[in-house]
């Protein structure tokens, strides 16, 4: 029981981490029809920008801020000058240009922080909490990570669905040409969605490197973790990307439990294959609904 | 008032479109006539900035918009309905229909979306429901009324009677009608069927391997046979 209850923790957590990547992924596809396989380095990045601010001094909240709006900035970047040319241009090309910004990403944080380990600091506890003189698995930095994965998925829902601005951006990822025509600045939105995305990675990058080490590779297996949540979630809806992502993070935590944490990279790939046989458009497609 | 002068539009080495000048009379409708690949859906997107003209100009109100961005033209007053409808239907048709709303021309007073429901009753019965369960008509009525949010002085309407069935396509029609009579419209309407299109228009212009050929009154060409034989198909 003890051991059921501490797997399934760990899981959630470890689940929420993937489905902020997994979002980050799908926020990208359902506007510019790309996988970005750069999010891994842009986020590795943005931490390190926290990273450094910590180590000069500055409290953990002002690395966590500034590593997500360097995020921002970064995904905005990133969006105008590599990705712009290449839209609505062949897949291929963009999935190539990706693959090249990951290695280049890569590559400049070796360049400028260096590319051995360094301890990154987490703003809560990592003990498990005591209930009833019993440990359970959840450490106060886990609680963080499940609020703020929450929060922000909820923001998100907020702003596509509520405000003007979420509407223009959904028209602008499902008909470019009708968007422009009613007068909505589709360029914008495009930059706006990377933005954001590059955001939500960030994010996950934080939460992955708290209390953990990090160096210019750390983020590189959530990749396929991510990859793989936001494809069992169908990689067009935000909610699917996390509900795949805990479904992921606790069906994994439960293998590295009962079966050995050497098989998890295998069994993550066995469920992504697993699903795709069964509903090849993801737990959440609306395949026919699209195609009218 | 819509004016075109001279437009030339090129796709590599074809001549989509050769010097077409006319005008769309303000409140009047002008029918684009002509056969299958004789630039009519190319001269409407030439006018909305889709396509970018070899040479030529197009005014709006006697200003040059031949070179204005796209996003920038229902903000002036020009309304585009692309060919095969333009509903987004990943969408509500609300959510449709508060598009058409935020890009409302500069300086116009903004029109509820109650009373565009009004207009379209099947439309408003259906307001929650993604637009993709609309039938083929109900699209129609939605990208008008979509339009019509945006308050614009000149609609440019690409074959509304595309894949309908003919008693609707008489319904859209003369709903077309009385919006033109009812809010001052300006339209240009490019249509394949021809009878259809003169029945409701003022003017009726027609195409031919990009070049206007004919410029005339709809009553006129409706009823000059040697004409409807060599270019309307009827």
């Amino acid at each position: 029981m003890q051991q059921f209850l501490t797997t399934t923790l760990t899981g959630l957590t470890l689940g929420m981490v993937y489905a902020a990547f997994a979002l980050a992924l799908v926020l990208i596809w359902r506007s510019t029809r790309i996988v970005n396989f750069a999010q891994a380095p842009m986020a590795m990045l943005t931490t390190y920008v926290a990273l450094t601010l910590i180590n000069a001094g500055y409290s953990y909240w002002v690395g966590f801020a500034a590593a997500l709006l360097s995020g921002l900035l970064l995904g905005a970047v990133v969006e105008r000058v590599a990705i712009r040319p290449v839209e609505g241009k062949a897949h291929i090309n963009a999935v190539i240009l990706t693959l090249g910004l990951f290695i280049v990403f890569h590559s400049l944080g070796a360049i400028i922080f260096g590319s051995n380990f360094r301890s990154f600091p987490a703003p809560f506890g990592l003990r498990g909490l005591q209930v009833g003189g019993t440990n359970i698995a959840l450490t106060g930095f886990g609680i963080f990570t499940i609020v703020s994965v929450l929060v922000v998925m909820l923001l998100l829902v907020a702003l596509f669905r509520y405000t003007d601005l979420g509407l223009m951006m959904r028209a602008s990822a499902f008909n470019q040409e009708v968007a422009r025509l009613l007068g909505v600045r589709v360029g914008r939105m495009l930059t706006l969605g990377w933005a954001l995305a590059a955001m939500v990675g960030s994010l996950s990058g934080l939460l992955i490197a708290g209390g953990s080490l990090v160096h210019p590779a750390y983020m590189d297996s959530v990749v396929v973790f991510g990859f793989v949540a936001a494809v069992l979630g169908g990689l067009d809806s935000p909610v699917g990307s996390v509900v795949g992502g805990l479904l992921l993070g606790v069906s994994l935590s439960f293998v590295s439990g009962y079966l050995g944490s050497d098989v998890v990279a295998l069994a993550a790939l066995m469920i992504l294959m697993a699903v795709l046989l069964v509903r090849p458009g993801g737990l959440f497609s609306h395949a026919a609904a699209r195609r009218v | 008032m819509l004016e075109v002068r001279d437009l030339t539009t090129t796709y590599g080495a074809v001549r989509a479109l050769s010097e077409v000048t006319f005008t769309a009379t303000p409140g009047k409708v002008t029918a684009v006539l002509g056969a299958n690949g004789a630039g009519k859906t190319t001269l409407l997107r030439t006018i909305s900035g889709l396509v970018r003209p070899r040479a030529g100009e197009v005014l709006l109100d006697g200003e040059a918009i031949t070179h204005a961005p796209v996003e920038s033209m229902c903000r002036r007053g020009v309304a585009h309905v692309p060919e095969g409808r333009g509903v987004i239907t990943e969408l509500t048709v609300e959510e449709n229909l508060r598009l058409g709303a935020l890009g409302r021309a500069q300086g116009s007073e903004p029109l509820d979306l109650d009373r565009v429901y009004t207009m379209f009753p099947p439309v408003a019965d259906r307001r929650r429901a993604h637009a993709h369960v609309l039938s083929g008509g109900e699209r129609q009525m939605l990208v008008i009324g979509r339009a019509l949010l945006a308050r614009p002085k000149v609609l440019l309407l690409d074959e509304p009677s595309l894949g309908l069935a003919p008693r609707v396509v008489a319904q859209i029609f003369a709903l077309l009608r009385r919006l033109v009579e009812s809010e001052g419209l300006t339209v240009v309407l490019v249509e394949q069927n021809a009878r259809g299109a003169l029945s409701i228009a003022d003017t009726g212009v027609v195409l031919n391997l990009g070049r206007l050929v004919v410029s005339e009154k709809a009553s006129t060409l409706a009823a000059d046979e040697q004409l409807r034989h060599a270019y309307l198909g009827f």
